[in-house]
């Protein structure tokens, strides 16, 4: 369980502490690559959530959705539409989505939980 | 479930799965922190040269400003000086004039000590026989009142009273056997001093049926000398 954490933290560090310089243009592409990827973690915690979680879906959904984040705001950029608006948008509310549904989920859970402890307790009295 | 070792593998594999997509993601949001902390830096700093160029350029501007503002006053300094020196061109003899002007009548007023020609008359009281009122042989104020009058009138410049200067609101009232000028009392005899024209004042007094003739008819004995040279002090002086 510590392990996702574990390998955020770690990356972080990596990402800090490295020194590579890219051009300013493409600035806008890392800013939908952090949301791409945010994206499918939470999409991931929520199919695992809701059992519905597969290795595959995940992480070509992960990289696919980085790069056509990335493609699209390259396609923009060139085409002088801020198509990279469309991108921010869409893992915007699906980042949001995907939240709302691990918080229903976890709530579900825990009044469960409370409710069968309770029964236990009842029980054993 | 965890303890189904079937399943273990798979379990392995998603985590090494899970592990990775989350360094990836973590390595892109920290890199790209690092960037903007980058970006902030380096904007910062050109705003920070814009703004002092802003305030280098106003400050400028502020002293055009004021540069203007002295030119025009200058400029208004110059045109005054200007219109004073055409005046003086124009006035110059008109000023010499007025300055001889206040000097005369600094002198008729007394706030200058004189030096120069001029007479002195004397009026004493006669002697007394004894037979008639002895008042008909002293010298009265209006003597000396008349005297001074025909001085004034006849154009002199300064008078004083035994040494006392006479401004020109000097007041000479009879105190019994003394005259009192300005709230000095002087005793006979008096002497009356004046500068000016020495012919002419003399002239003025002894006209016929003039003063001299009223004061010899008075009993009085006058006696006129010419004087090259009087010294009479300014009133402040001589009220001292």
């Amino acid at each position: 369980m510590w392990l996702p954490l574990l390998g955020l933290i770690l990356g972080i560090a990596l990402g800090v502490l490295t020194d590579i310089e890219i051009p300013s243009v493409y600035e806008n592409y890392l800013s939908i690559a952090v949301l791409a990827a945010l994206d499918t973690m939470f999409g991931g915690i929520r199919a695992q959530l809701q059992q519905v979680y597969d290795d595959k879906v995940f992480i070509t959904g992960f990289f696919f959705n980085i790069a056509l984040a990335a493609g699209l705001a390259f396609l923009g950029v060139h085409i002088g539409v801020d198509l990279y608006l469309a991108a921010i948008f869409a893992f915007g509310v699906r980042l949001f989505q995907n939240i709302a549904v691990i918080r229903r989920i976890l709530i579900t859970r825990w009044e469960e939980y409370r409710i069968k402890k309770r029964k236990n307790s009842s029980e054993s009295r | 479930m965890k303890n189904n070792p079937q399943k273990s593998g798979v379990w392995s594999r998603k985590y090494f799965v899970i592990l990775t997509v989350c360094i990836i993601t973590g390595f892109i949001i920290g890199y790209s922190y690092n960037l903007s902390k980058d970006n902030r830096q380096i904007t910062s700093s050109p705003t920070l040269y814009t703004q002092q160029q802003d305030a280098y350029r106003e400050e400028l501007i502020e002293q055009q400003e004021r540069n203007k503002e002295l030119a025009e006053e200058l400029d208004e300094i110059l045109e005054t000086i200007r219109k004073y020196e055409k005046e003086y061109t124009t006035n110059e003899e008109r000023y010499d004039e007025l300055v001889e002007e206040a000097e005369r009548l600094r002198i008729l007023m007394g706030e200058l000590p004189v030096t120069g020609k001029g007479i002195s008359v004397t009026l004493r009281d006669d002697d007394y026989t004894g037979v008639t009122n002895p008042n008909d042989y002293i010298v009265h104020e209006s003597h000396v009142f008349n005297v001074i009058n025909e001085l004034k009138i006849s154009g002199a410049e300064a008078i004083a009273i035994n040494g006392q200067r006479l401004k020109t609101n000097s007041y000479i009232s009879c105190n019994g056997p003394v005259i009192t000028i300005d709230g000095n009392q002087y005793p006979a005899p008096f002497v009356i001093e004046a500068v000016g024209d020495q012919n002419g004042l003399i002239g003025a007094l002894e006209i016929g049926g003039g003063v001299f003739d009223q004061l010899l008819n008075d009993n009085i004995v006058v006696t006129v000398e010419k004087k090259e040279q009087i010294v009479m002090p300014s009133i402040t002086k001589g009220n001292l």
